[in-house]
């Protein structure tokens, strides 16, 4: 029975949206999708249960020699990611109940809900499938539901940000369809681990459409994932969605592109054919670039939730980095880095909400004083900011620290310079929020204590989302131990 | 040259696919754009059942009897992109219903004028 | 179980957020500051008198995370000396930081500054260290720009880029190191060993690394530049940050990495120690060279600061045993003498608002016990015989002159008589300038102040006469070392 929960994952989730289109009144609206999404939660615990003793499960849809059906294959990473995302999702959407109203008018907001339903199915199928063509439509289902909930606030720099996004992730999805035709023409297999068996043996004779192939690949991925420089899409959708809405694009939606990138390199082809062609210094080279210009980029924003965004840039940077060193332990990091980010980038995405709300201004400098008016609130942000910034014990200090160590251990030395680089700029983008908030009379004047508190139980999903965030970086050693792709 | 004549239904597809990419990438014209995705998935589709077609085999529809696995073309190509064209169709039609919508706000297709425009100051 | 040893590190920093969240009244608050800064000075007592080399596990995340606290000679003489420094600010802030009401956040910092400062101290490997200097760096923030004027934050910023600059450069090192040894912890002598032969190059440069990394928050040169704008703090901060907090924190970190990670011999080796050296010599003569230019008492100070902190760090890069005591005694004297130097220049400020040279002439008469300890306190700083300020630069020079090193016996004579130009201006000013006819009423402190600066002063005199029990200390440490 328990092998069947990715497919029953999925089912609920895609079962339950439909009962919220019948459904008229909002609040059972809610209260069907958290609850759908809950359940979805825990049988991600127990799928992560038995995944961690049992090392790996397989389940063949339609055939059982998976020449024709479909196989979900769930390993340690995909269970820890498919767990991690589902309680990401379930604390956005318990965020969302209270806060969706503020920003979305009444009679769309059981299409959120809808599409969330969709979208977390859809990514879950991206990350447990081990079949190309399945992931291609699992792929297109969440572009287009992720498309789907930006436009839900209806003004004008929603379409023009969802039109952009479409456009790009149309260009995306055709190269990685034209991708799965090459490895299909050449291998007739559509199994990742029917493909492997063969590619393995075969590719010397194929090497320029291997490389054809890897190209697309990444290229198609990279636009959906918003590697740099193929960003460009990102802030305007991130920034311009409703809050929960940028909260799931940043934090689930662009990692789970990047980690199919990670199962078609590694999985599909290996680190021995991979590492045989430049394309890994090329993706070594675009994390490098993602992780200084997308910093920088945040540095010049003045609009709260376009840094933040411009943040994610730079923190996919870190993940494609892992990825380019081309090694266990850098892909390890890589997929750590996934769920590190997933949860420091959610919690910071809704405290930034909850701010704008707050002020009533998306401006960055009009949060001065803010930390009077609502100091556990901000507390909160600033302990995603210091992950970020990289203070010890937290992830992102983890990842850095092992993306170093990777570094030297391939003998790269100079690339944790830029490591260390764009560590240094995340200080220059996240403290001045932090310290204007706090401190300065210039910017206290005027301010009452805790003049805009919000309830606690508000502010619980984010709490429970920042503890997860210190629990992750607490058992990173055990964590990255079980990534092993 | 005589590779691209042998295979020239991938040699279509990839050209097709060019030009789709261009009208794609090169237009400002959100309509044309949208017929350029279009050709594009398109050239996907035709080099995807290029390689599931044998020639002088039949389509994998059995009508009176069964003649054997091998008097039928690779039937999966086709399969797989009956959900391509769905994948595809939904796309554009959603691009469209965003098409009109911005036509509305800003009473133009052409992409470049719409994203030169901050789309907060009117609001 | 060693709880103890944990218990100085947490409990300022729970009573902080105490003090911060509870938000108590005037004498509340005061009562629960004194009373943690007491109780934590026996608290450590405790653990300097009763806990010999013992561990406590923080946490253990894995094989480079683990985050434990072990106290050994060198590290409890600081512990001692962070303790009961605290406790004679916190009265003296008390008084001065007066009866304005968001002063809960200011003691707030004040307290987790002291419980982090004590980590340091107590930190058992390189990367505990590291996770407490960068929450110094965070924790001393506020208290910097605790005026909250543009003028501080910006000074606020510097201080933090720059401290963080530095510690990015740190934890390169500390990759870097960690890459090659798989060990962090401190052990007297290091734990490279003889891995540094055929890797020369990267020990050399792990060390730079460390060195300058660590070097920007004791302010060596050209990372000095954030302490005197660091100045816009109120004077007791000032005095913590310069005395005892930030800056001794800086170069007892240097000492860490010197004598318990990298380990001497290894430096010696990678002969890194000759380019530290033309900086830590830099530092000396540029700091007291510059402090005699400035009109403003507390930036005159911290000039000194920046000069007085290059006669530790030379300890740190000529490995004798006698420039390690020297150096050791003078991060002491040092903190001791200079805390009551901005403690009577604070006092100046705060009855008198008076912040430059020229204004304080005759104010000698007018405080006279502030300003005859300020100069106890500027003779020790001198080195005039038998103060403390001499022991330990005979140490130094003797360590020099061990080495067959001419030069540094000559540059620490230089910069005596620079320190001797800088301070004596401010001491005749004080007492022989001015109106003589005018009639000058005494207006000590309030004795919140003036206890703090006398027991300062005393205390000054007393190490240096009687310097031996603290000597025979360090000697115990230095054996292991050397």
């Amino acid at each position: 029975m328990i092998n069947y929960i990715p497919i029953l994952n999925i089912l609920i989730l895609i079962l339950f949206s439909f009962i919220i289109i019948i459904v008229k009144n909002n609040k059972k609206v809610k209260f069907i999708s958290l609850a759908s999404n809950i359940f979805v939660f825990f049988l991600s615990i127990i799928l992560a249960r038995k995944v961690l003793t049992q090392n790996i499960i397989t389940l063949s849809l339609g055939d059982p020699n998976n020449l024709l059906g479909i196989e979900f294959l769930i390993s340690k990473p995909e269970a820890v990611i498919g767990l991690i995302f589902t309680f990401v999702m379930v604390m956005i959407l318990w965020y969302s109940n209270f806060y969706l109203e503020k920003e979305v008018s009444e009679n769309r907001i059981s299409f959120f809900y809808l599409l969330i339903n969709i979208l977390l199915a859809s990514l879950l199928g991206v990350i447990y499938t081990n079949d190309l063509f399945n992931s291609y439509v699992f792929i297109e289902i969440s572009t287009l539901s992720a498309c789907g909930i930006i436009i839900l606030k209806d003004k004008k720099e929603n379409i023009k940000a969802t039109i952009k996004y479409l456009i790009m992730s149309t260009i995306g999805s055709g190269l990685v369809l034209m991708a799965i035709a090459y490895i299909y023409s050449i291998t007739g297999h559509l199994n990742i681990s029917n493909i492997h068996e063969i590619i393995i043996t075969n590719y010397q004779f194929h090497r320029n459409a291997v490389l054809i192939i890897l190209g697309l690949f990444t290229v198609g991925l990279g636009i959906k994932s918003a590697v740099f420089p193929l960003h460009s899409w990102l802030p305007d959708a991130h920034s311009s969605a409703p809050t929960p809405a940028s909260a799931v694009l940043s934090a689930l939606v662009i990692k789970v592109y990047v980690f199919m990138l990670i199962k078609i390199l590694f999985r599909m082809f290996s680190y021995e054919i991979v590492n045989s062609f430049i394309i890994m210094d090329i993706i070594l080279l675009l994390g490098s670039m993602g992780m200084i210009f997308g910093s920088i980029m945040a540095i010049m924003q003045k609009e709260l939730k376009r840094m933040v965004a411009y943040s994610s840039v730079a923190q996919m940077g870190y993940i494609v980095f892992g990825i380019g060193l081309g090694t266990i332990s850098g892909t390890a990091i890589a997929i750590y880095h996934i769920i590190g980010h997933a949860v420091t980038k959610s919690s910071l995405f809704l405290i930034s909400g909850l701010l704008i709300d707050k002020t009533g201004s998306k401006k960055i400098e009009d949060l001065k004083g803010i930390g009077k008016e609502m100091p556990f609130t901000l507390g909160l942000f600033t302990l995603g900011a210091f992950s970020m910034v990289g203070i010890p014990i937290l992830p992102g200090f983890i990842s850095k620290w092992y993306l170093s160590l990777t570094c030297i251990e391939v003998g790269r030395v100079p690339l944790i310079l830029i490591i260390l680089a764009s560590s240094l700029l995340n200080v220059l983008y996240y403290f001045p929020i932090v310290i204007n908030g706090y401190f300065g009379n210039d910017n206290l004047e005027g301010k009452i204590y805790k003049a805009k508190k919000i309830p606690f139980i508000n502010l619980l999903p984010i709490i429970l989302l920042v503890i997860s965030m210190v629990v992750i970086g607490g058992m990173s050693y055990n964590l990255i131990g079980l990534f092993n792709i | 040259m005589d590779i691209l004549l042998t295979n020239y239904f991938e040699t279509g597809a990839i050209i097709l696919f060019g030009v789709g990419f261009a009208t794609l990438m090169l237009h400002r014209n959100l309509i044309k754009k949208i017929i350029g995705m279009n050709i594009m998935d398109t050239a996907i589709f035709l080099f995807f059942i290029a390689k599931g077609y044998i020639k002088g085999k039949e389509a994998p529809i059995i009508t009176d009897s069964f003649k054997g696995v091998s008097n039928y073309i690779n039937p999966v190509p086709s399969a797989l992109m009956l959900t391509g064209i769905v994948v595809a169709v939904t796309t554009t039609a959603f691009a469209l219903a965003l098409t009109i919508k911005l036509h509305k706000h800003y009473n133009t297709v052409d992409l470049d004028i719409i994203l030169r425009m901050r789309g907060d100051q009117n609001d | 179980m060693n709880f103890e040893i944990f218990l100085p590190v947490i409990v300022p920093i729970v009573m902080g957020l105490v003090v911060g969240i509870v938000k108590p009244s005037y004498e509340n608050r005061n009562k629960v500051v004194i009373i943690t800064t007491i109780l934590n000075f026996f608290l450590v007592l405790y653990v300097v008198f009763f806990k010999d080399n013992s561990f406590y596990h923080m946490v253990k995340i894995n094989e480079f995370l683990d985050l434990y606290l072990h106290p050994d000679s060198i590290g409890k003489i600081f512990a001692v000396l962070v303790s009961s420094l605290w406790i004679l600010t916190t009265f003296y802030s008390i008084d001065y930081m007066g009866k304005s009401k968001n002063l809960n956040k200011f003691f707030m910092f004040f307290l987790i500054t002291e419980g982090v400062t004590l980590g340091i101290a107590f930190s058992g490997n390189l990367i505990t260290l590291y996770l407490f200097y960068e929450l110094l760096t965070l924790s001393t923030f506020p208290l910097v720009i605790e005026k909250g004027s543009a003028k501080a934050l910006n000074a606020g910023k510097k201080y933090l880029i720059y401290s963080f600059f530095g510690a990015t450069m740190v934890l390169f090192g500390i990759i870097l190191l960690y890459s090659q040894t798989q060990n962090l912890s401190f052990v007297p002598g290091g734990v490279v060993g003889s891995l540094v032969f055929g890797n020369k190059n990267l020990y050399l440069m792990v060390y730079i690394l460390l060195f300058l990394g660590f070097g920007v928050k004791a302010a060596l040169v050209p990372f000095h530049s954030w302490l005197p704008s660091a100045m816009v703090a109120p004077t007791p901060v000032s005095a913590l940050l310069h005395a005892v907090a930030v800056v001794k924190s800086g170069i007892f970190a240097l000492g860490r990495m010197t004598y318990y990670v990298l380990g001497w011999r290894v430096i010696e080796f990678t002969e890194g120690n000759k380019y530290t050296l033309i900086l830590v010599l830099l530092t000396i003569l540029m700091g007291s060279f510059l402090a005699i230019h400035q009109e403003n008492l507390k930036r005159r100070l911290a000039y000194s600061t920046i000069s007085q902190l290059g006669y530790i760090m030379l300890a740190l890069v000529i490995f004798e045993n006698s420039s390690y005591i020297g150096g050791m005694l003078h991060m002491l004297f040092h903190a001791t003498v200079k805390i009551t130097l901005f403690f009577c220049v604070g006092a100046i400020m705060h009855y008198e608002k008076k912040t430059e040279l020229h204004e304080i002439a005759g104010i000698g008469k007018k405080m006279p016990k502030t300003m005859i300890s300020f100069s106890v306190a500027s003779i020790c700083l001198i080195g005039i015989p038998p103060t403390n300020g001499f022991v330990s630069k005979w140490f130094l020079a003797i360590g020099g002159l061990d080495q067959g090193n001419y030069l540094i016996p000559i540059i620490l004579l230089l910069s005596a008589f620079f320190t001797a130009a800088y301070l004596i201006p401010i001491i005749s000013t004080a007492f022989f300038k001015g109106d003589p006819s005018k009639k000058i009423e005494i207006s000590e402190p309030n004795n919140f102040m003036l206890i703090p600066i006398m027991i300062l002063a005393a205390i000054n005199l007393i190490l240096g006469i009687f310097p031996n029990a603290i000597i025979n200390t360090i000697q115990i440490a230095a054996k292991k070392l050397f």
